[in-house]
Parts: C-alpha cells; sequence; structure tokens
C-alpha cells in the first residue's frame, strides 16, 4: 500500500525558495500564507543547513484528531485534506502541528480566523477532483493527474523529494551511501512514526 | 409554625424526574468512560485514492503503481541514467485525471501500518527534536520547523480536556440527579412563613448577576459545541457543525466582555462576604446539612461556604477564563506559541470544570433548594428559608435592623 511522504535532503538544499515560489503560483495561495517555507538552521556557520518544509501529512495526523468541527482528513495515502466550507478558523489545528503548517488569512481571532489553509500535497480537497471550486478553494489537482506535489518536482537540487514513501526512502538511503554522510531525514520520526519516540 | 418539619422526600415528581436523569447520566457515563478506554483515539483515513476498473471498484494499487513510478523520476543522474539516450519515462502525465477519491470504510488499520517503520526507514530517520532555525519570511512562527510538543498537545486537548471534561460535567450532573432522587429537594423545614420576607439581593446585584449568568450560559453551550461538536452535532450533519460551529465561535467571542464585567462587579459587590472565616470548615465537614431533613443546619451568614466556593469559582475561574480568552484572541502578541499551547489548554480545562461547577450552582438554585431562586429573581426570601440557611446573616440582619431599618 502506497503512503506517500516528504523528505528534504539538508546537504542539497540550497535555500533557492523555488518551492516555495512556484507552490505560492501554482496555488495561487492568497497573500499572507505560505504552503511550503525554507527554515534555516545555524544560519552564517558551517553547519548552515536549510530544510524546506511544509505540511509532512502525519501518520496518525494530530490537526485530524483536535479539529473541533472534522474539517480535517486523511486519505489512504496518507495526505491530510480539509474541507473550508466547514473550518471555523479556530487555530487549534495549529497549536497541535508538529510543523506550523496550518495558516490564516487573519492574524488576530475574532470569532474566527478565517478559512485554514494548508499544503495539499497537491491533491485538492473535497470537492469534485480537477473542479474549477476546487481550483479556487485548494489550488490545482496534480494527484488527480498521477503527478506529485510541484515543489518536489521543481527541485533543482532535488533535496526535496515527494512521493512513495518507500521509493522516496531508497532514493534518499542510497544517496547517503554514495556520498557517505548527511543521512537523517529531517522530521520523519515525529511526522511518520510518533510512537518512535516512546512519547 | 407547623411542629412537624417538612421532609425534601414529598418532592415526588422531582425524585421520578431526578431518577430517570440519574439513569440516563449513568449511561452517558459508562459510555464516555469506555470511550477513555477503548484505545480509538487516533486519525484513520476517510478517503480512497482509485484508478476506477470496470467493475466500478477502485484500484489503489495502480494508483500506488502510477505515483511510485513517478516518484522514481526523482532518483539521481548516477543511477537513473541520463535522459533522453535511456528509456524514455514512460509515465509522465498529461493532464488527464485518471485517479479519483471515493469513502474508505476500514481505514483504522493503515494508520498501525504506517506507525511502524520497516528496517530501511527506521534508519534514516532522524530522532524527534525541537528544532527552530531562521526565516525571511515575515510572518511569526516561519522561523519553526519541527516541534514535537505539539503531539503531546493534541493528547492534552483531546484527551484530558475534553474526555476528563466530559466526565467531570457528566458524573457531576449524575451525581446530582442522583441527590434529587434520593433525597429530593433541600425543602423549607418549617414551611412557607407568614412573616414578612426578607430582602436579599437588590436591584444592582441582581442585574449584574443575571447578565453574568446569561453570559456565561451562552459562552458555556458556544464551547460545548467547539468541544463536544464532533460527538453532539456532528452525527446528524457535519455541515450543520460547520455552520453552528461558525456562528458558536463568534457568539463565543461576543459574549465574553458582558461575562468580564459581571465578574469583576461580583468581585467588587462581594468579596468582603465571601472571605473565608473558621466556622465555613465545620459547615464543610457537615456537607452544610444538605443531606439530612434535620433542623439543624450549621450556621452560616449571607454566604455559606458552598456559596463562597461558588464565588471564588466565578471569579478566580471567570478571570483565568477571560485571561486566557483574551490572550487566545491575539496569538503571538505578547506570548510565543508555547505560551499560547498552554493558554488554550488551560482555557479548555478550567472552562470544562467551571462548566460542572455551575450546573451545581444552577441546579441547588433551582430545583436543588426549595425557595432559593426567589433570592436572585425577585430579590427577597421566605423567612424560614433565611433562618434555615443562612442564621447568622438573619441574626447581624435583626441587631441591624433596630440602627438602620433600611438594610
Ligand atoms: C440559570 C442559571 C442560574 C441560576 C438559576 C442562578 C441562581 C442563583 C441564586 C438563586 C443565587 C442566590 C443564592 C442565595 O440566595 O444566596 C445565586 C447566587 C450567585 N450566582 Fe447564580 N444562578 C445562575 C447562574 C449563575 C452563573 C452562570 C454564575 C457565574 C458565572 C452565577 C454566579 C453566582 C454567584 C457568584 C452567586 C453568589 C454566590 C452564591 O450564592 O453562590 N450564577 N445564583
Amino acid at each position: 500500500m502506497t503512503r506517500v511522504k516528504f523528505v528534504c535532503d539538508t546537504e542539497r538544499c540550497i535555500e533557492c525558495n523555488a518551492c516555495a515560489t512556484a507552490c505560492k503560483n501554482e496555488h495561487e495561495v492568497p497573500w499572507g500564507m505560505v504552503r511550503r517555507r525554507v527554515v534555516t538552521l545555524n544560519d552564517g556557520t558551517p553547519e548552515e543547513r536549510s530544510i524546506a518544509t511544509s505540511c509532512m501529512h502525519c501518520t496518525d495526523a494530530p490537526c485530524v484528531a483536535v479539529c473541533p468541527v472534522e474539517c480535517l482528513y486523511q486519505t489512504d495515502l496518507g495526505i491530510v485534506l480539509h474541507d473550508k466550507d466547514i473550518c471555523i478558523g479556530c487555530g487549534y489545528c495549529f497549536y497541535a502541528c508538529p510543523f506550523g503548517a496550518p495558516q490564516y488569512p487573519r492574524a488576530s481571532l475574532f470569532g474566527s480566523r478565517g478559512k485554514m489553509d494548508k499544503c495539499t500535497y497537491c491533491a485538492g480537497g473535497p470537492e469534485p477532483n480537477g473542479s474549477e471550486e476546487e481550483y479556487r478553494k485548494y489550488g490545482r489537482n496534480r494527484v488527480a493527474e498521477g503527478k506529485l506535489p510541484l515543489c518536489a518536482e521543481v527541485c533543482s537540487t532535488r533535496a526535496l523529494l515527494a512521493g512513495d514513501g518507500e521509493v522516496v526512502g531508497e532514493i534518499f538511503r542510497e544517496r547517503v551511501i554514495h556520498r557517505g554522510y548527511g543521512s537523517g531525514a529531517w522530521g520523519w520520526n515525529t511526522a511518520y512514526y510518533p510512537e518512535e519516540d516512546g512519547a | 409554625m407547623s411542629a412537624a418539619l417538612r421532609s425534601g422526600r414529598r418532592f415526588t415528581g422531582y425524585r421520578v424526574a431526578g431518577a430517570i436523569a440519574a439513569v440516563l447520566l449513568a449511561l452517558v457515563m459508562a459510555w464516555q468512560v469506555y470511550e477513555l478506554f477503548d484505545g480509538d483515539d487516533f486519525t484513520r483515513p476517510v478517503v480512497q485514492w482509485g484508478v476506477p476498473q470496470d467493475g466500478a471498484e477502485l484500484s489503489g494499487v495502480l494508483a500506488g503503481e502510477a505515483l511510485a513510478a513517478r516518484t522514481r523520476l526523482q532518483r539521481d543522474r548516477f543511477n537513473s541514467g541520463p535522459a533522453p539516450d535511456a528509456d524514455a519515462p514512460s509515465l509522465a502525465y498529461g493532464d488527464e485525471l485518471f485517479i479519483v477519491t471515493a469513502p474508505l470504510d476500514d481505514g483504522a488499520v493503515l494508520t498501525g501500518a504506517w506507525a511502524r517503520p520497516d528496517e530501511a526507514a527506521a534508519e534514516v530517520a532522524r530522532p524527534s527534536d525541537r528544532v527552530i532555525g531562521i526565516s525571511s519570511l515575515p510572518y511569526v512562527n516561519a522561523d519553526l520547523f519541527e516541534r514535537p510538543f505539539a503531539r503531546d498537545w493534541r493528547v492534552g486537548i483531546a484527551d484530558v480536556a475534553t474526555h476528563l471534561g466530559a466526565i467531570a460535567i457528566v458524573g457531576f450532573s449524575f451525581l446530582l440527579a442522583l441527590m434529587l432522587a434520593v433525597r429530593g429537594r433541600v425543602p423549607i423545614l418549617h414551611g412557607h412563613s407568614d412573616r414578612p420576607r426578607v430582602k436579599r439581593f437588590g436591584l444592582l446585584e441582581r442585574m449584574v448577576h443575571w447578565m453574568t449568568a446569561v453570559s456565561f450560559i451562552v459562552l458555556a453551550l458556544t464551547g460545548i459545541v467547539i468541544a463536544y461538536g464532533e460527538t453532539l452535532i456532528a452525527p446528524f450533519s457535519r455541515v450543520a457543525l460547520g455552520d453552528i460551529g461558525w456562528l458558536s465561535a463568534w457568539a463565543h467571542m461576543m459574549f465574553f466582555p458582558s461575562f468580564a464585567l459581571g465578574v469583576l462587579v461580583m468581585a467588587v459587590m462581594w468579596t468582603l462576604r465571601n472571605l473565608p472565616e473558621r466556622r465555613d470548615l465545620t459547615w464543610l465537614a457537615r456537607g452544610g446539612g444538605f443531606f439530612t431533613d434535620a433542623d439543624d443546619s450549621p450556621p452560616a451568614h449571607k454566604f455559606n461556604p458552598g456559596q463562597k466556593l461558588v464565588f471564588w469559582s466565578a471569579v478566580l475561574g471567570g478571570l483565568i477564563m477571560v485571561g486566557t480568552g483574551v490572550t487566545l484572541m491575539f496569538p503571538y502578541y505578547w506570548l510565543d506559541l508555547g505560551g499560547m499551547s498552554w493558554a488554550m489548554l488551560t482555557h479548555a480545562v478550567i472552562g470544562v470544570l467551571l462548566i460542572a461547577i455551575f450546573i451545581g450552582h444552577i441546579y441547588i438554585g433551582t430545583v436543588g433548594m426549595e425557595g432559593a431562586f426567589w433570592a436572585m429573581w425577585g430579590g427577597d426570601v421566605d423567612r424560614n428559608w433565611a433562618e434555615e440557611h443562612h442564621k447568622l446573616w438573619v441574626r447581624d440582619l435583626e441587631q441591624g435592623a433596630n440602627r438602620s431599618p433600611a438594610e
């Protein structure tokens, strides 16, 4: 059974932000929100590394568990999607998200912060796949076309990998063995194997 | 004054209603306790992807294969070979939508399977860690990469606040219903008196009380929609839950100013009379005399220790709720993400506790005790009620009356 994942190879990410830009454009993500962004660690030191991050589409996704109106849901590929018609903009999913993925159009919570927006793994939402309405609310549905998230597919250094988790893991592992350093898939335990930390 | 004391057990209708309520609440309680231990509190997939086959069935395998083939295109040149001499990728798709979605019933097994890494994945996965860097984006928290605490937050809100909160609310209501069924109402032992009624709460006090009460009830109900809508409303309609949830989120905010104001004014009006006294311990040890029909309830001033506890719950609990609530309305203005997470948890936990406490208060103020309601409604109480429940207050009033009849 296919389970999709993301991994960002920090030995390769050059903080070009192409992933973030392509994502914003592909989905026409509104002003003030980003579905993918790049975080730089140890800036200005020899250990400087950059990681492109977004919703990781977690196993046992905590955002789905805390949503008070059941607007978030997961698919059998592991992709976590949500229904903007139902979202009340309460912000719970943000507190429950280990990767700071959910975004809101408004900064203060006067009743609502507006409809939450986040990475859809380029898989749209509950509307009919590929429909005009789906595009307007969630952006392009590439998965329905058999394609993978654009952020990974545009990555010029192939730092960001998306798709079948096993294949992605294999590519990453081969690469680490080949170059002999820089192992460790960032965020994987927190996102995909929550029980592995004895938590 | 009639010699025979009236019994709380003669309120048969109330007791029958109490018994029925107790049975229903016991059932709800049992269900909630079961929910706490049935171990199904994890996220399961509810939608499947697949390529439509002739027989209307979706093939998830085909969808998976298509995506896996596409994934392989990301392999490095040294193992995928140079293009275009090698095989042209056979699965470079066009715009055709060939993978569709459908509801999925048995997703629970997937969650378990996903959570177990195979050896290869376990080898590459980095240990969980809090990771924060810098970001060139101008958004709060844009510099956050990983924050494992969020998974614990989910346990706090979904298990502790919501589940244990439900058990606190339902369990306490059950005890009250049981008390009503067994004991009946707390009666006015000597029956209604012919003597003039005693003034208990002035107009301002009553107005403030009811303003606060109405606000609290709206806040509680809208809060319950947000906390328990998934259980109470979603089974009927998920779309309705969205609409009611949206309305609740707004109403929850609209009614907080009057609640905050009410709590503050109550604090100013009543704090002096609610300071604890040594005598309160005896009163509490004897359960306020609530459980017997004997004519020797422990003496109390204007507010007995039970009421003092209610008062302090309203004032301290209310201030915590208002403080955390206002904080939540302005994310990250004065607290960071960690602080906000705790504010949210505190708001939820104290919220459900206050709901439980005030169910008790409303119970005593209406059906639980004969004659109590009129203190807060018309403002005066039956003389016998006053003497039975607030001896010291009546004594002070009588002594004071010789000096200033107005009070
Ligand atoms: C339908 C709902 C309610 C009813 C019927 C009710 C009834 C009453 C009554 C009859 C009293 C006077 C008790 C006495 O004679 O000493 C009272 C007092 C009081 N009420 Fe309520 N109440 C309600 C809701 C609330 C709520 C929601 C709050 C708080 C937010 C509240 C806070 C208080 C406080 C602080 C007092 C004074 C202390 C005490 O007597 O316990 N009430 N209420």
